[in-house]
């Protein structure tokens, strides 16, 4: 065997055995249930989940009053909310920053390097996905669905229960992903947050230091933790949807 | 007591005249039908009665009162009538819980409420399916359905928007026994369209016809979409269909420039003429068909003659036996003038 294609095949295996190493590591390290790992997921999860709350709190009466309002600039507000989807998260970092840093508005509020940063951040980055994710699903919904409410004898708020009940899924479909976009995203959380260890520290940003540590152990375990919520995030939403009996 | 009472009612849609009534009551306890092809505005008039709709203009009067469409005041009257949809939808939840969507509304308590569920399903005859999915029903249980939602909350007024068209026969003659059933026990007043004449007649004690939005005083029968042709002496002629023309007799107080409508013949008003081997008197119209179906209908044989399109001749039994037509011949048709109308297609006001 030549030597070149021999050190090939040395360092293919190295470099094998050495993320197999990490992956058996990490998933020793996620079963024994590292107080430092639990914490990362934790604030993780507290930060994420309250933002996708909150943004799913304004988002769906606002997608909702847009998709059934008729009113001048309908679909220049649709269209702005499709643009705001792509918006990078360092740039609402770096938007929310100018607001709360030290010479900021709110500095007095000293929010900068808190959740409380976080939150407001991903916010701003998942209500336009939601409002925009609820327009879609409730133009979806059969005009039917109005109009047999209302000869039921349901006022406005109660036609307006049943069209987002029957909407449900789609819904549903976007508070998921909002949610999935927020727990993956690392701008935000980076730059509002500043990865306070125990504290602001997340699970995407922990990842990108350990890996600029070189220390890759941690770094793989998070990313399976990561993998688990999100395939718990589907197998729950496909449970919902299968019990509907659609 | 006169239940609805309409004057000068226009609707709209995208400055388009869908329906201009010039005067319409309906009386209450009765069943009504209103007859018209598809785009007439029957769907229209339903909605306007189950108060979903604000004309464009006119008044309507509910029980006597004024109706005013402010949310406030339409919301209580919305509550005296129920409307069946043609397709009717089901909420995603069980047959009982969309029975009882509108009796949770009106704050109807448990019990009673379950025992409104059991009493209207067994009217309908889907007591079986009291716990299944709404969505998993058939199209015929899904209409029976519908009927039971509406039932459950005890409406004045039952309208049903073709509570027939797209059921199979079996269901068709449920439904038909059910509004009959409802209308004698409950003394529900119930309107209700379909474009099946003997179905109207079978079922309901008066009959309104709608032509392109107005209110005709034909009996929906012979209705047909035709072109006008003008012609050189003057006339006008209607074509029915390529080589099937009859003069229209009264032109015109045609509004400017229509050239598209519909014409309804009365099948009293048409006279058979047997070709051979009597010659037939000279007439404008020489309309030629050929005898397709031969049916008793109380005092009168139903003749179907098929001239290109199908057309109904109603005849006494004396001229019947005076002439024996038979089935497969060939005839010549003759219209008399009076029994000719001509609907302008609806345009813009």
């Amino acid at each position: 065997m030549p030597p070149a294609s021999f050190s090939l095949v040395s360092v293919s295996i190295r470099l094998m055995s050495f993320f197999l190493d990490s992956f058996i590591a990490a998933c020793r390290l996620a079963w024994s249930l590292d107080p430092e790992l639990l914490t990362i997921v934790r604030v993780s999860l507290a930060v994420s989940c309250l933002a996708t709350v909150f943004a799913a709190l304004a988002g769906i009466p606002a997608g909702f009053a847009i998709a059934h309002g008729r009113f001048p600039g309908k679909r220049i507000v649709i269209t702005l909310l499709n643009t705001l989807l792509a918006l990078p998260t360092v740039v609402i970092g770096l938007f929310v920053y100018v607001f709360i840093s030290r010479r900021g508005i709110f500095g007095p509020l000293d929010l900068l390097y808190t959740q409380q940063a976080m939150i407001i951040g991903q916010f701003i980055l998942i209500v336009p996905l939601i409002t925009a994710l609820t327009i879609a699903a409730i133009s979806r919904v059969d005009e039917r669905y109005r109009k047999t409410a209302k000869t039921l004898g349901a006022n406005g708020w109660q036609t307006a229960l049943v069209v987002l009940r029957e909407g449900r899924f789609g819904i549903a479909a976007a508070v998921i992903s909002a949610f999935g976009r927020v727990i993956s995203e690392i701008g935000i959380s980076m730059m509002l947050g500043g990865n306070i260890k125990g504290f602001t520290r997340t699970m995407t940003t922990a990842m990108a230091l350990e890996y600029d540590k070189g220390s890759f152990t941690l770094a793989v375990a998070l990313g399976l933790v990561l993998m688990a919520i999100s395939l718990g995030m589907n197998v729950l939403f496909n449970l919902i949807q299968g019990r509907s009996g659609r | 007591m006169m239940l609805y009472v309409l004057d000068r009612i226009i609707q709209r849609y995208a400055d388009r005249v869908v329906l201009d009534i010039d005067h319409l009551a309906i009386e209450a306890g009765g069943i009504h039908a209103l007859l018209g092809p598809n785009g007439a505005g029957k769907t229209t008039l339903l909605n306007l009665l189950a108060f979903l709709e604000a004309p464009a203009g006119g008044t309507m009067l509910f029980q006597g009162q004024p109706v005013t469409y402010t949310a406030k005041n339409v919301l209580p009257l919305r509550r005296r009538v129920v409307l069946v949809d043609q397709h009717p939808i089901m909420f995603s939840t069980t047959v009982s819980s969309n029975i009882e969507f509108g009796l949770n509304i009106r704050k109807v308590e448990k019990t009673a409420r379950q025992r409104i569920v059991d009493e209207v399903l067994a009217t309908v005859g889907l007591s079986r399916y009291r716990d299944a999915r709404a969505h998993e029903l058939s199209g015929g249980e899904t209409q029976r359905l519908a009927l039971a939602r509406a039932l459950a909350l005890a409406p004045e007024v039952l309208l049903c928007d073709e509570p027939t068209a797209s059921v199979d026969a079996e269901n068709q003659a449920i439904i038909v026994d059910l509004l009959q059933r409802i209308n004698a026990d409950r003394g529900t007043t119930i309107v209700f369209t379909t474009h099946d004449r003997l179905q109207a007649t079978a079922l309901a004690g008066y009959t309104l016809v709608l032509e392109g939005g107005r209110l005709a005083t034909t009996t929906y029968e012979n209705s047909y979409a035709c072109t006008l042709l003008p012609q050189a002496d003057g006339g006008v002629r209607c074509r029915l269909r390529e080589g099937v023309e009859i003069a229209v007799p009264t032109p015109p107080p045609l509004p400017t420039m229509a050239t598209t409508g519909r014409v309804t013949i009365g099948p009293q008003g048409i006279s058979l003429c047997r070709i051979d081997p009597l010659p037939c008197p000279e007439t404008a119209d020489r309309v030629i068909g050929t005898i397709v179906l031969l049916m008793a209908e109380g005092e009168y044989i139903r003749v179907v003659v098929n001239v290109g399109v199908l057309m109904v001749v109603l005849m006494d039994r004396a001229r019947y036996a005076a002439l024996r037509p038979a089935i497969g011949e060939t005839m010549l048709l003759r219209f008399a003038t009076e029994s000719l109308v001509f609907f302008p297609d609806s345009s813009s006001p």
